[in-house]
This record gives C-alpha cells, sequence and structure tokens, in this order.
C-alpha cells in the first residue's frame, strides 16, 4: 500500500463558525458534492457541547483521489466564518495552506478580532467580503455560508454541476426560489475564487473515475448502522435518546414506519432493551441503541438474553466515560462492558467496526449472528465513528440473510419440544409464541433442557451457552479480522479496532514508506476473539503495539489476557480521535528498538 | 361471597374441574408456592378465564419478573416469560410491538411492580399497551423470605424493618387510575370465584388492564394481610358504582382500610398498537 504522493489529489478544508452560521451545512455540501464528483471523502463534524447560541462548530472535510483513512492533523484550508472562533485554529492550516475568510474595514473589528491579524507568514490570505456578496444576490446575508462553498468550489477547481446537484437536493421540500437563488449566489462566488490567484498545485486533479450517479453516497456511521438495519429487515427499535447514538434512532423513527415496521421511545434504556428481547423473543428482529450510561443501564438485561438466549443487537456509540463523562467527545473506553459487563460469566458477541462502510456490513450481520447465536451482540461504534461521514459504496444487492434461526423441524408423536436441546454445535431448534404445540416458558434462571428451573444442569448449560459461539469467528459475509502491510516476519505489528483503526492504517503507510517492516491488523469481533489470526500475527511480530483511545488499554488487556503476549500500549484521552504521527512515533521507537537489539546481538 | 360457600367434596370437584377442560392451561410442573399461599388461586382464576374465553395458549404469553408470583409462566401451559426483576412490563410491551396477535398477560408481585419495577408502570398505562396485568400484592417480599414491600403496611415488622415500618404504603389502584390505565379493578385470592370472574372480564377488556390481587403471604405475613384480616375488611364495590366516572373510582381507591373488590374504571381508548398502526399509516403517505 503506498501512496504516489504528489500527483493525487489530498486536500482537506475545515470550516470553523459559530452555531447558526451554517458551518455545518456548508461542509456537508462541499462532502456531498464531492462525492457525487467520485472522490474518496472522510468527513467530521464537531460541535459546540452546550447547546448554546453561539457555541463553536467546526467542519472538517478531506478530499483524495485514493481512499484514506483518517483525516490528517493539519488542513490545506481554513475557512472562517466567525475570526473569534476560527483564530485558534490557524495553527492547524499546513505551510502555504489558505485561510479564507470575511473580508472586514478593520474599523468594524476590535483589536486583534480579525483572523487576518494572527495567520503566520507561510499561509496564504483570501479575504473575500462574502456577507456584501451574498447580500448582492439575495439581498440577505443567509446565504453567506453558500458563497464560501462557491468561492471554495472556485478556488480549487471543483466541478460546478455536482454542487448544483447537492443544492437542489439540499432545497428540494423548499420553494424553487431558493434553489435558484442559492445557486445564484454559488455562481457569483465562484467567479470571484476563479478568479483570484491561486498556487497551481492547490487545484483539484480530476478524480481517477468519475462516479455513476448512486454509486458512492455520502453516510455517517450512524446513517450506515440505519441502512444496514432497514436492509436487514430489522422489525422493532426501541431506544432512549441519549448523544452520540440518537441519531440512528430519529432515522429509524423515520424509515421503520414507512416499511409498516416499528420505532418505540422507551422510558429509559432497561425498558428499550428489556423491550427489545421482548420483540426477540417473538422471532422479529429487534435492536437498541446507546452511548455508556445508557449501555451500563442495560448490563441486567443483557445477562437474561444470554440466559434465556433471545436475539438482541444492541449499538453503543461510546463517548468519553466514566458516568455521563464527556457527551460530545469521542472514545474507545466500553470496551471491558461490552466483552464482560453482566453478572456471572456469560460469554457475548461483540462487533466493532472500523470505518463507514464496517458500520453498514456489522449492522445488518448483526442481526445474523444475534438470530443464528440465539444470543446479544453488541456493535460497538464510537462518537468519531458515529459522526463522521465516509462516500461508500453500498452492493447493488442487498448482502443480508432472512431468518437466520435454527428451526424446530418435524417432532415425533409425543416427542416433547425442549427449547434448550442439546445438540452437536449447541445451539438449540428455537420455537416462537404462536408456533403449535411448542409451547415453553424462557427464564433468567438456570434450567434444564426444558427450560424448568435447574440448578443440577449449571455445568453443562454453561458449556453449552460457550461452546456455541465459536464458530462465530467462521461467519461468512462478514471480515472478523484483517491484516494489512508487510507479509511475513514484521518489524512492528500494530493491532487495533473501532474508528482509531483508520489512523493506525495510515501510520501504517508512512512508516512503510519510511522503510519500516510493519503490519496492521483490524480486529473486528471483540468475543469471541479470532484468536488464529492474531496468534499469526503475534508469532511474526518482534514488537507488538495497541494504539486505544483509553486510558488502560482495555483491548491489550484482552489481547495480553488471551494470548500472554506483552504488547506496547498507546492510550490517549483527549476526547479527539488519535493523532496518526503519534502512532508514527511510536512504531518508529519499537523499531529502533528492534534494531538496537539486533545490533546488540551482533556485537 | 363469603369464603366457604358450600362443602366440597373431593371427587365432585374433580370431575368439575376435568369437566371444565381448563386444566389444558395447566402445566406439568407443580407450583412451587407453600400450601396455602394465595397465588394458587389465581392459577386457577387465569386458567379458567383462558378456558371461558376460548384462547389459544399457543397464542398467549405469560410474562413476569422475579418473585413468588413471578414464578407462575413455569405452572401454566402457555407460552412463558420469566423475566428479570422489575422488567415484565417492558418485555411484555416488546412483545406487544412486534406481534400484536399475541394475547399477553403480566404477573407479578408488588415489590416486582412497585419498587424496582416502579418506573415503567406509568408507561405501560399511558400507551395503553393491550395487555392484561395482574398485580399479586401480599405486601411482603415473598421469595426473598419476608422483607418490607412498597405496599407494606405502617407498623409492619419483618426483617429488614425489625422494629417497625416507617414507609408510608403506596395505593397502587389511585396510582394506576391517574396514570391513565383504562381497565382498573381489584379482587381477593380468598374469593376465588369472583377473582375468576374479574380475570375474565380484565382479559376480554382491549388496552391495558390492571387487576390488583390482594393474596396473603401466609407464610411470612402473619399479622398484616392475613386471609383472616382481609376477609373481614373486604368488601364489594357498592351496586351504584359507576365505573366510568374516574372521581368516584379514586374516592373508593382512598378506601384502604375496607378494599372494596370488582372493575373501578373502565375507559376504552386507542392501544399501542392502534397508535403505530396510524404512524406507519401517516409514514406510507
Ligand atoms: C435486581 C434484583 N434485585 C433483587 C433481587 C432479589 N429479589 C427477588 S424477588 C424479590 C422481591 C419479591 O417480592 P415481590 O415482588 O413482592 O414478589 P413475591 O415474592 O412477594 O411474590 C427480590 C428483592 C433480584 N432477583 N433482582
Ligand atoms: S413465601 Fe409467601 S408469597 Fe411466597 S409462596 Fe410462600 S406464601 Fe406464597
Amino acid at each position: 500500500m503506498q501512496r504516489n504522493g504528489k500527483k493525487a489529489t489530498d486536500l482537506q478544508i475545515a470550516i470553523c463558525g459559530s452555531a447558526g452560521d451554517g458551518t455545518i451545512a456548508a461542509g456537508d455540501m462541499v462532502k456531498r458534492a464531492m462525492a457525487r464528483a467520485g472522490y474518496k471523502v472522510i468527513a467530521f463534524d464537531v460541535y459546540p457541547p452546550e447547546i448554546r447560541g453561539f457555541g463553536k462548530c467546526i467542519s472538517r472535510v478531506r478530499v483524495t483521489s485514493e481512499q484514506v483513512f483518517s483525516l490528517k492533523p493539519k488542513s490545506d484550508v481554513l475557512i472562517s466564518l466567525d475570526d473569534s472562533h476560527a483564530i485558534p485554529h490557524v495553527g492547524e492550516v499546513k505551510d502555504y495552506g489558505a485561510v479564507i475568510y470575511e473580508d472586514m474595514p478593520v474599523t468594524m473589528v476590535p483589536e486583534g478580532g480579525h483572523i487576518s491579524g494572527h495567520l503566520l507568514s507561510s499561509h496564504l490570505p483570501y479575504g473575500v467580503p462574502f456577507r456584501e456578496l451574498s447580500e448582492r444576490v439575495t439581498s440577505s446575508a443567509r446565504s453567506r455560508n453558500i458563497a464560501v462553498v462557491g468561492y471554495l468550489a472556485g478556488l480549487y477547481g471543483m466541478p460546478r454541476d455536482v454542487f448544483y446537484a447537492v443544492i437542489s437536493d439540499k432545497f428540494k421540500t423548499k420553494p424553487a426560489v431558493l434553489t435558484k437563488m442559492s445557486i445564484q449566489t454559488f455562481d457569483a462566488a465562484f467567479e470571484v475564487g476563479e478568479n483570484t490567484f491561486r498556487l497551481d498545485e492547490g487545484v483539484l486533479k480530476p478524480p481517477p473515475k468519475k462516479a455513476k450517479h448512486g454509486e458512492l453516497v455520502m453516510m455517517s456511521g450512524n446513517g450506515a448502522i440505519a441502512k444496514g438495519c432497514m436492509d436487514a429487515g430489522l422489525d422493532t427499535f426501541f431506544g432512549y435518546p441519549i448523544t452520540p447514538a440518537t441519531t440512528i434512532m430519529e432515522r429509524l423513527a423515520v424509515d421503520l414506519p414507512k416499511q409498516g415496521k416499528r420505532m418505540l421511545q422507551t422510558e429509559d434504556e432497561i425498558s428499550a432493551i428489556s423491550a427489545a428481547i421482548g420483540a426477540g423473543y417473538t422471532g422479529a428482529r429487534a435492536a437498541t441503541a446507546t452511548s455508556g450510561p445508557g449501555f451500563a443501564l442495560m448490563s441486567e438485561m443483557m445477562g437474561l438474553g444470554t440466559m434465556a438466549e433471545v436475539p438482541v443487537v444492541i449499538f453503543v456509540s461510546q463517548r468519553g466515560g466514566p458516568s455521563t463523562g464527556m457527551p460530545t467527545k469521542t472514545e474507545q473506553s466500553d470496551l471491558n462492558i461490552a466483552v464482560f459487563g453482566a453478572a456471572g460469566d456469560g460469554q457475548r458477541i461483540v462487533l466493532a467496526p472500523t470505518n463507514v462502510e464496517g458500520c453498514y456490513k456489522c449492522a445488518g450481520k448483526a442481526f445474523e449472528i444475534a438470530e443464528r447465536y440465539q444470543t446479544p451482540v453488541v456493535v460497538l461504534l464510537d462518537l468519531y465513528l458515529s459522526n463522521r461521514y465516509e462516500a461508500v459504496a453500498l452492493p447493488a444487492k442487498n448482502p443480508f440473510a432472512a431468518n437466520c434461526s435454527k428451526p424446530v423441524g418435524k417432532l415425533g408423536k409425543d416427542q416433547p419440544y425442549h427449547r434448550y436441546a442439546l445438540t452437536r454445535d449447541f445451539i438449540s431448534p428455537r420455537a416462537i409464541p404462536g408456533d403449535k404445540g411448542r409451547r415453553h416458558a424462557v427464564t433468567g434462571l438456570e434450567h434444564d433442557e426444558n427450560g424448568r428451573p435447574n440448578d443440577h444442569t449449571h455445568e453443562m448449560m454453561s458449556r453449552k451457552r460457550h461452546e456455541k459461539l465459536h464458530s462465530v469467528v467462521r461467519y461468512p459475509g462478514i471480515t472478523m479480522s484483517k491484516r494489512f502491510g508487510d507479509k511475513g516476519k514484521v518489524d512492528v505489528a500494530i493491532i487495533g479496532w473501532g474508528s482509531t483503526f483508520g489512523e493506525i492504517l495510515e501510520a501504517m503507510i508512512i512508516a512503510r514508506d519510511e522503510g519500516i517492516r510493519c503490519a496492521a491488523m483490524k480486529v473486528v469481533l471483540l468475543s469471541p476473539l479470532p484468536m488464529e489470526p492474531i496468534n499469526a500475527l503475534l508469532a511474526d511480530a518482534a514488537e507488538v503495539l495497541v494504539p486505544e483511545l483509553n486510558y488502560e488499554g482495555q483491548f491489550a488487556n484482552l489481547l495480553t489476557g488471551t494470548t500472554g503476549r506483552a504488547v506496547t500500549r498507546l492510550n490517549r484521552v483527549p476526547g479527539t480521535p488519535m493523532h496518526v504521527e503519534d502512532i508514527v512515533d511510536e512504531i518508529r521507537r519499537l523499531a529502533a528498538k528492534k534494531k538496537g537489539r539486533k545490533a546488540l546481538a551482533a556485537e | 361471597m363469603s369464603n366457604i360457600e358450600k362443602p366440597v367434596y373431593l371427587e365432585e370437584k374433580l370431575e368439575e374441574i376435568q369437566a371444565s377442560g381448563h386444566l389444558e392451561y395447566r402445566s406439568k410442573s407443580l407450583p412451587t408456592w407453600c400450601p396455602g399461599c394465595g397465588y394458587f388461586s389465581i392459577v386457577e382464576g387465569l386458567t379458567a378465564a383462558l378456558n371461558n374465553l376460548s384462547i389459544d395458549p399457543d397464542e398467549t404469553v405469560v410474562v413476569s419478573g422475579i418473585g413468588c408470583a413471578s414464578r407462575f409462566p413455569f405452572f401454566i401451559d402457555t407460552y412463558g416469560f420469566h423475566s428479570l426483576h422489575g422488567r415484565a412490563l417492558p418485555v411484555a410491551t416488546g412483545i406487544k410491538v412486534a406481534n400484536d396477535d399475541l394475547s399477553v398477560i403480566v404477573v407479578g408481585g408488588d415489590g416486582d411492580a412497585f419498587a424496582i419495577g416502579g418506573a415503567h408502570i406509568p408507561h405501560a398505562a399511558r400507551r395503553n399497551v393491550d395487555i392484561t396485568y395482574i398485580l399479586f400484592d401480599n405486601g411482603i417480599y415473598g421469595l426473598t423470605k419476608g422483607q418490607t414491600s412498597p405496599t407494606s403496611v405502617l407498623g409492619f415488622q419483618t426483617t429488614t424493618s425489625p422494629f417497625e415500618n416507617h414507609d408510608m404504603p403506596l395505593n397502587p389502584l389511585m396510582m394506576l387510575l391517574s396514570y391513565g390505565a383504562s381497565w382498573v379493578g381489584q379482587a381477593y385470592a380468598g374469593h376465588p370465584h369472583h377473582m375468576a370472574g374479574m380475570i375474565e372480564e380484565a382479559l376480554a377488556f382491549k388496552g391495558f388492564s390492571y387487576l390488583h390481587v390482594l393474596s396473603p403471604c401466609v407464610t411470612f405475613d402473619k399479622t398484616s394481610k392475613t386471609y383472616q384480616n382481609l376477609g373481614m375488611s373486604v368488601r364489594p364495590l357498592p351496586d351504584d358504582h359507576d365505573r366510568s366516572d374516574v372521581m368516584a373510582a379514586m374516592a373508593q381507591a382512598q378506601k384502604t382500610d375496607a378494599p372494596a373488590l370488582g372493575c373501578y374504571f373502565e375507559q376504552p381508548r386507542p392501544t399501542l398498537a392502534d397508535g403505530l398502526n396510524d404512524i406507519a399509516a401517516r409514514a406510507a403517505k
């Protein structure tokens, strides 16, 4: 995996303003238009923690011609819609990067309040009277964010038609005049941009191939989860609002009823998962979505799902914790509770996608797996993955199978049905209410094959509940783990999970460009772990690095606990994604360490 | 409505039960309750009611939480979901949301309902989930061997209130009436025939029906809600009680010294499923 650096497009735009400036909307237009044009796009918005009038919003969009896996620490362009918020971000603009801002007479700004006074000598300043421009075309400053987008598009030679399409789409339900005026604003600003002095290398190269309509869609992680749910035929969803999971519920509240399916907002997370388990018990596909605090409340019910063997899917978008923690900041600190969080030793299935496309896959497959193994499946996301946008290509054909439950089949005369019958694969044929003559009770008490409370069966039934999960590592149609980079022996292996894997992959590519032999592995199935590929990688690696966004190294603990191999941990909890550079530094350090050892041995 | 209506002969009774057909609903497991526990007559009442209404046991789910009362699903031959302490109502809600064709009956004790599960009752009631909730009120925690419950009377002595209980008991009927439950009634385990009739009425009602059953715990309560004390204090609702009048129902519910048996309140209105169907119809447009 090598990047042919110079010739490729790689433009990261940061738009910064107050809530109400249309900052996020501007970013949204750029990312949708660029995906339409066939570029790879990855984008992440940061909202203010409080719903207060003038909080800071930043929308970052990275546009590339080749697949990338994370945002860059430095942006190529900073657009300020509000200088007071944008000034602290001037430092994130790279050398010879552009800063685009509202040009105002100095007399209108307090001392030090204008961004132009904060630029470094290596920055290219573009002061443009956007307010005036917007007012001239629409006689209102409200389309200022569209003017900004038009200017950006002109300056960087972006194709116009994709923006027209995105703007028409955006105002589809509004009076037609709005679309017309918006496009006029866009065009006016585009022409200004086009005719401004610019560095040639800044101009966008055409995408490798233009996307066919509908091929690439911009989707957030949570959007992809909702889409995966719909494509997998989700019947019922129960939820209680919590950042950053709420948007899954809000999407499904619109999409489910359209298919005659159901969404219910419950009184709390305990009810949400209880109802989902109740629905799962009837044979329906059922899910809930939450974040840390709600997930903590769900623990007891997940234990019941394990014991009573009821399928249910729980989406957990992690945020900073413990407790209420940092609702609008990302973190990966709910791995422990996902894998271990309930009374007793009930193993459960935990999946963690690493990118937006993975969200779609994991969401749909989670229903198949929950049904097949008759147990709760947790899909771990995090705020960064939930809220970030990527241009994804969805499969043309729905990839998910309906009903994967093990059928009861024909029973002999007088042969009673046993809900928890012991079988060779430890999965019992499953009847549901309404099935004739298969009446039984499910329970959270330890029970016999018939579901009757019984303590003497505990050894046998514990084995059943654990053993039945083993084959999930080979479940078809989903990548449970994947190795990238150098084959065979490597100096450094980086193992990761969740959204951080994007940064890991970027870091690995940089390290390999520097000549370090290294490989990276993403682990999607976090419980039960795919031991075979993990052990194979560990055997190949002189040093093992595990970067994750939690304080103790929850995944590192899991790895060391199951393999006995000591690993180097890289833990950060800034509430933001990990810096690629931090990972690269650590890879370099470990590679040097290995070299040092070799040299010592040679002496 | 006295406790002993006529002498009972075993053979006659057996014949009568077999002929009734409601044995079909009895599970092969014998209840594990203490002899004399009020809960036996509730099983009897529910099986009779299911039989009388010809409700298909294959299309019926009995959902419970945890407690002596909540062991119920094992003693009846329908589908059953013995869930978690306090969580029967949300589980039942999920079942009804997923499959409204099933008849769902929720059973549980007073601790299960009003202590740990208290947050769920208002919501099941206001949403008008089409289920029947039979609440077995013995004013004590039976399964955990005799602790104070939210309906224990003032001054009650248990292992966790060894001096005396100072916490005001809740008034479940008042709560359910104010939560907007569309059917609210009360029965007494010591009057099994009347109770069976009430269960039948509650089952037949479309919407959220709440039947409060006063039921002695013979093992751990020797002083408070005993057969003797309850038998002397219960009374029928007045003949002229208007079950469409919520204020009249509340006035009756206030008289906790002499609990009235019967249907307090009944007001049919659209159920949760009706609402969800309506949403789906709007969304389809
Ligand atoms: C979360 C949880 N906490 C506590 C218990 C222990 N527990 C089981 S039953 C029960 C109370 C039962 O009382 P009630 O609901 O009134 O039913 P009864 O046994 O009197 O019929 C308690 C506290 C439990 N099973 N789960
Ligand atoms: S302990 Fe009380 S409530 Fe429980 S079965 Fe015995 S008598 Fe009934």
